[in-house]
C-alpha cells in the first residue's frame, strides 16, 4: 500500500511549546464541566435556591398586605400557625403516610407480576401502568368523583357489606381524599419498585431454592430486602408529593378535613397572609427534608438522581 | 538500571524516531502510574508494550494517542514536538480494547470517518474504503451496523478504521483481549503480516507474554511505571535480568547463593557454574535462575560432569501431554519446576530423589 | 397439594396484575365515557345517556380551547429550555470528576424532594418580591425549574451506557471536540434527551399546583379544570382530555413499534 500525501495532518511545529501545550490544554479540560453546570446551575440558583432562602425570610415577617410587611424575626409566625393549623398537619401526614402504604402494598405485587411473570410483555406492561397518567391529574380525580358519588356502584357495594353506614358516604370523608391520593400516586410507587426488582438476577431465587427454601422464604430473605432500593425510591416519590398535595382534598374532601396543602394554598393567594403562608411552607419543607435526607444518605445521592 | 534505549532504531540513521518519549512522567492524585520513562522506538517495528494490569503501559500508550496528558517530559513524533497536542492534531491513529465502534454508524461510515473529517472527495473515499475492507476481509459488510458483527469483525472493522488514514504509527490498545483463543491467535499473525504489509510502526499494548514473544519485534516490559527490559523476545526471554521479568516472561526457577569468580554456592553447598558473560563486578550474594525447559532429571548419582545440577525430590508429577511437568523441593526448601519433553517413557516418581541439571549457558543471573 | 398450591399462586399474581390494571384504568374509562354523556345541568356525575353532541361542539366552549393552546405553548418552551439546560449539566456530571459534583447532585435532587406547594409559593413569594407580574412568562420559568431535575436524571440514566472510548476514538480520527459532538455524542444521547423533552412537555401540560401559584391570569388547561370544578366541569373537557389521551398514546405506541422495526432490521 502506497503511503499518499492527502493522509494525516502534520503536526504543529515545535514552536507550540510543550509545556504551554499541556498546560493550557488542560485547565482547558478543567474548566469545561463548570462551563456545562452554568447555565442550568444558575437557573437552580436563581429559581430554587434563592427563593427558598427568600420564604424563610418571608416567614419572620410581620405585616398585612395593606401596611406592608417587615423583617421583624417574628418567630411567634410558626408558633401561631401551629396552633391554628397543627392538626393540617397532623392530618396531612395522616393521609399522606396512609395513601403511601396503601400505595406500596398495591403497587409492590403489580410491580412484582410484571417483573416476574412478564416475560415478552414486560414494557407493554410498564406502558400500561403508565398510561393512565396521560389523563389531566384533575380529569382523573374528578372522575373519582363519580366512581365514588354516593349513588354509584362503589358506594352500593360497600353499603350492602356492611363497611359503610345505610346512608354513609365515601365523598366529602377522609377516605376518598386517601383513595384519591393512592390511584394519583400509585405510579410513582410501582415503577422503581419494577426497577430494582427486574435488577434481580432470577438464578438468585433458583440457589436460596436449592438451599431449602420455599417460594415464601425466598421471598422473605431474597427478593424483599434487594427490592429495598425501589421501596424507599417509590416510597419518597409518593410520600413527598402527597403531603403537599390538596387538589384530591378539595375535590374529594370536606372543607373540615382540609390538608396543609389547603391552607397554604388559601393562604397566600386567598387570605393573604403571607408569612403564616410560608412558615407553614417551609416547615412542611422541612418536615419532609427531615424524612427523605436520612433516606438519602443511606442509598446514596448518585443512586437517587441516576 | 538497565538500559533502555532501544538499539535497534539508534543504528546511525538520520532519520527522526517514530517515536520519542522523554523523561515522561504521569500522576492519578497519589499514584504515580507512568515514572520517569524515555523511550525511543523505530521506524516499521512491531512494539510491544508488555506488563501487569497496573504497570503504565495503557497510560503510556494513551500519552502517545494524545488522550492523556504527562505531567512533565516530552512526546515527540517523527521529530516533532506532540505534547499538549489533541488526538485529532496528532499522525496517530488507535485501535481502542473494545474497538469503540460508532453504532449509529455503518461498516463503511465507521471506516470512512477519518476521511470525511479531512474532507477527502467522495469518489476516493469510496475507492479507499473499498481497499481497506479488502485487505481485513470484510468485503460486502460495508452497509452492515456494528451491532451485527461479530467480535473478530468488529476488530478488523476497527483497524480498518485506523490504517485507512494512513498513520505513521500505529497505537493497539490490547486489541485482541475480547477475542477467543483460537481467533486470538489467528489475529496475531493476521496484524503482523499487515505490519509487514503496511511498513508503519506499530505500538501494541498487551498483558499477554506469549502474544507479545509471537508478534513483537521489540518488547517493553513495565512494571509499577517504568520500564523494567527491554528487548528482542528471545533476548530478553533468555536473559531477563530481573525476577520480576524472569517471572513474567515464562516461569523461572530462582536460586540464591554466593559467587566467587564464576562459581556459585547455593544453600546446599552445592555449586554452580556461571557463563563467563555473566562473571562481572565483586563478588558477593547473587540470585541466578533457569527456565524449567532448560532443565532435565536424572538418577543422583548420574548426573553428568560439566553440568549445573541440584539434589532434590519429587513432590508432584503432571501429565500435560507435551510434556511432564515436575515440582521438585531442594534440600534447602526452595521450589522447582521441571518441564520435560515426553521423548520417551521415563519418569520418575514422586518421593524419588533426583537430580536437576542444566547446561552453564543455561544459567541467567537476576538483580 | 402443593402442585395445586403452586398453580394458584402462579395464576393468583397473574390475576391481580389484572385486577391491578384494571383498577389503574377505571377513571380512565369513566372519563371518557362521561364524554359522550348527555348530562343536564352544568354538572357531569351521573350518567343521564349517550350522546355525541359534546364531541361535535367541542370548541364552542370559551376559554377552554385558549387554555389548552397556553398550556401547550408552555409545555414545549418549558421543556425545551429545561432539556437543554438539564442535558448540558447531565453531561457534566456523567463525563467528568469535578469538585462540587455530589453537592450539584443534591442540589439537583432537592426539586424533586420539595412538595409541589412549597415550590410554587417560594417561587410566588420570589416574583412578589421582585414585583414581577405573573403570568404566561412565570409560569414558564417555574415550570423549567421543576423540570431540570428531571431531564437531568432521564439523559444521565441515558449517558450511563455510553462507551467513553467513542469520543475518543472520533477524536482519534481527526474530528474536534465540537464536531465530535455533532457527529458522534449527539445522535447517541439522542433517544435518552428525546425522552427527556417528552417527560418534560407531559408534566408540565399536566402540572396544576405550580402552575397555580404562578399563573396570575394566565389559565392554562388545569387550571381551567381547576375552575370549572366548582361551577360544574363542561363535558367539552372530558372531550379534550380523551383525545389528548388518544393521541398520546398512539404516539407512544407509534414511538415503540418504530423502535421495533428498526432493531429488527439491524
Amino acid at each position: 500500500m502506497t503511503k499518499d500525501a492527502a493522509g494525516p495532518p502534520t503536526a504543529t511545529p515545535p514552536g507550540a511549546g510543550q509545556a504551554a501545550g499541556a498546560a493550557s490544554s488542560k485547565s482547558k479540560r478543567k474548566r469545561v464541566p463548570y462551563l456545562l453546570l452554568l447555565p442550568g446551575g444558575i437557573w437552580l440558583i436563581l429559581f430554587y435556591v434563592i427563593p427558598m432562602i427568600q420564604l424563610a425570610g418571608v416567614s419572620l415577617q410581620e405585616g398585612s398586605f395593606q401596611t406592608g410587611y417587615e423583617f421583624t424575626w417574628a418567630w411567634q409566625n410558626y408558633t401561631s400557625a401551629f396552633t391554628a393549623f397543627g392538626e393540617h398537619f397532623v392530618r396531612s401526614i395522616l393521609y399522606a403516610g396512609t395513601a403511601t402504604l396503601l400505595a406500596l402494598l398495591i403497587g409492590y405485587p403489580l410491580a412484582y407480576a410484571i417483573a416476574f411473570r412478564g416475560g415478552r410483555y414486560r414494557n407493554l406492561l410498564l406502558i400500561l401502568v403508565l398510561m393512565p397518567f396521560l389523563t389531566p391529574f384533575l380529569l382523573r380525580t374528578l372522575a373519582w368523583k363519580v366512581i365514588l358519588a354516593d349513588s354509584g356502584w362503589v358506594v352500593g357495594v360497600l353499603q350492602s357489606i356492611g363497611i359503610i353506614a345505610e346512608n354513609g358516604r365515601l365523598l366529602a370523608t377522609g377516605w376518598a381524599v386517601v383513595a384519591g391520593i393512592t390511584y394519583n400516586f400509585l405510579a410513582f410507587m410501582t415503577l422503581p419498585i419494577y426497577v430494582s426488582l427486574e435488577k434481580i438476577d432470577p438464578s438468585l431465587i433458583e440457589a436460596a431454592q436449592d438451599l431449602y427454601s420455599n417460594p415464601r422464604t425466598a421471598f422473605r430473605k431474597v427478593t424483599l430486602p434487594l427490592s429495598r432500593a425501589g421501596i424507599v425510591a417509590g416510597t419518597l416519590l409518593t410520600l413527598i408529593p402527597a403531603s403537599g398535595d390538596f387538589v384530591n382534598a378539595q375535590l374529594l374532601g370536606n372543607p373540615q378535613q382540609l390538608m396543609i396543602g389547603n391552607v397554604i394554598d388559601s393562604r397566600f393567594l386567598r387570605i393573604v397572609d403571607y408569612p403564616t403562608a410560608a412558615a407553614l411552607s417551609f416547615t412542611l419543607m422541612v418536615a419532609i427534608l427531615l424524612i427523605v435526607i436520612p433516606y438519602v444518605r443511606a442509598v446514596g445521592t448518585e443512586d437517587l438522581v441516576a | 538500571m538497565p538500559e533502555v534505549r532501544d538499539r535497534d532504531a539508534a543504528g546511525g540513521s538520520e532519520e527522526p524516531l517514530a517515536v520519542a518519549l522523554s523523561g515522561v512522567t504521569k500522576r492519578f492524585g497519589d499514584v504515580v502510574a507512568v515514572d520517569n520513562i524515555t523511550l525511543e522506538i523505530g521506524e516499521n517495528r512491531f512494539y510491544a508494550l508488555l506488563g501487569p494490569s497496573g504497570c503504565g503501559k495503557t497510560t503510556t500508550l494513551r500519552m502517545i494517542g494524545g488522550f492523556e496528558d504527562p505531567d512533565s517530559g516530552s512526546i515527540r513524533l517523527h521529530g516533532e514536538d506532540v505534547t499538549g497536542l489533541k488526538p485529532y492534531q496528532r499522525p496517530v491513529n488507535t485501535v481502542f480494547q473494545s474497538y469503540a465502534l460508532f453504532p449509529h454508524l455503518d461498516i463503511f461510515e465507521n471506516v470512512a470517518f477519518g476521511l470525511r473529517r479531512k474532507k477527502v472527495p467522495g469518489a476516493e473515499v469510496t475507492q479507499r474504503v473499498g481497499e481497506m475492507l479488502d485487505l481485513v476481509q470484510l468485503v460486502g459488510m460495508d452497509k452492515r451496523k456494528p451491532g451485527q458483527l461479530s467480535g473478530g469483525q468488529r476488530q478488523r472493522v476497527a483497524l480498518a478504521r485506523a490504517l485507512i488514514n494512513h498513520p505513521r504509527v500505529l497505537l493497539l490498545d490490547e486489541p485482541l483481549g475480547a477475542l477467543d483463543l483460537k481467533l486470538r491467535k489467528e489475529m496475531q499473525i493476521e496484524l503482523k503480516r499487515i505490519q509487514n504489509e503496511v511498513g508503519i510502526t506499530f505500538v501494541h499494548v498487551t498483558h499477554d507474554q506469549e502474544e507479545a514473544m509471537t508478534m513483537a519485534d521489540t518488547i517493553a516490559v513495565m512494571n509499577e511505571g517504568r520500564i523494567e527490559r527491554l528487548g528482542g523476545p528471545t533476548e530478553i526471554y533468555e536473559d531477563p535480568r530481573s525476577a520480576f521479568v524472569a517471572g513474567f516472561l515464562g516461569a523461572s526457577n530462582l536460586m540464591k547463593g554466593d559467587r566467587k569468580g564464576t562459581a556459585v554456592t547455593l544453600r546446599d553447598s552445592s555449586t554452580i557454574a556461571l557463563p563467563e558473560g555473566l562473571a562481572f563486578g565483586p563478588d558477593g550474594p547473587i540470585q541466578l535462575g533457569v527456565r524449567p525447559e532448560k532443565m532435565s532429571l536424572v538418577a543422583t548419582e548420574a548426573a553428568p560432569v560439566g553440568a549445573n545440577s541440584i539434589l532434590a525430590s519429587v513432590v508432584d508429577v503432571s501429565f500435560i501431554g507435551v510434556s511432564t511437568h515436575y515440582l521438585l523441593r531442594t534440600s534447602w526448601g526452595t521450589e522447582v519446576v521441571v518441564v520435560v519433553q515426553n521423548l520417551d517413557d521415563e519418569r520418575h516418581a514422586a518421593g524419588s530423589s533426583v537430580a536437576a541439571t542444566w547446561l552453564p549457558q543455561h544459567t541467567f543471573v537476576v538483580s | 397439594m402443593n402442585r395445586f398450591l403452586d398453580m394458584v399462586r402462579r395464576h393468583a399474581i397473574t390475576v391481580y396484575m389484572v385486577l391491578a390494571l384494571a383498577y389503574l384504568f377505571v377513571p380512565v374509562v369513566v372519563v371518557m365515557l362521561f364524554s359522550f354523556n348527555d348530562n343536564r345541568g352544568r354538572f357531569n356525575f351521573t350518567w343521564q345517556g349517550f350522546t355525541l353532541k359534546h364531541w361535535a361542539n367541542a370548541f364552542d366552549v370559551p376559554n377552554l380551547f385558549d387554555s389548552l393552546v397556553k398550556s401547550f405553548q408552555i409545555a414545549f418552551l418549558s421543556a425545551l429550555v429545561a432539556t437543554i439546560l438539564g442535558t448540558l449539566i447531565a453531561l457534566s456530571l456523567v463525563r467528568y470528576r469535578f469538585k462540587g459534583r455530589s453537592t450539584t447532585n443534591f442540589l439537583l435532587f432537592l426539586p424533586m424532594a420539595t412538595p409541589e406547594v412549597v415550590l410554587g409559593s417560594s417561587l410566588l413569594a420570589l416574583f412578589l418580591t421582585l414585583s414581577i407580574p405573573t403570568g404566561f412568562a412565570t409560569i414558564v420559568v417555574a415550570h423549567i425549574l421543576f423540570n431540570i431535575s428531571y431531564v437531568v436524571v432521564t439523559v444521565k440514566a441515558r449517558l450511563s451506557g455510553f462507551d467513553r472510548h467513542l469520543e475518543e476514538a472520533a477524536m482519534d480520527l481527526y474530528a474536534n471536540e465540537w464536531t465530535t459532538f455533532i457527529k458522534v455524542t449527539l445522535p447517541m444521547i439522542l433517544p435518552g434527551v428525546f425522552a427527556a423533552f417528552m417527560l418534560g412537555f407531559a408534566l408540565s401540560f399536566d402540572d396544576f399546583i405550580i402552575t397555580n401559584f404562578n399563573s396570575g391570569g394566565t389559565v392554562t388547561f388545569p387550571l381551567y379544570i381547576w375552575g370549572a370544578a366548582r361551577v360544574g366541569v363542561p363535558p367539552q373537557v372530558n372531550v379534550f382530555g380523551t383525545a389528548i389521551f388518544v393521541i398520546t398514546v398512539s404516539i407512544m405506541l407509534l414511538t415503540v413499534a418504530v423502535q421495533r422495526r428498526s432493531e429488527a432490521r439491524v
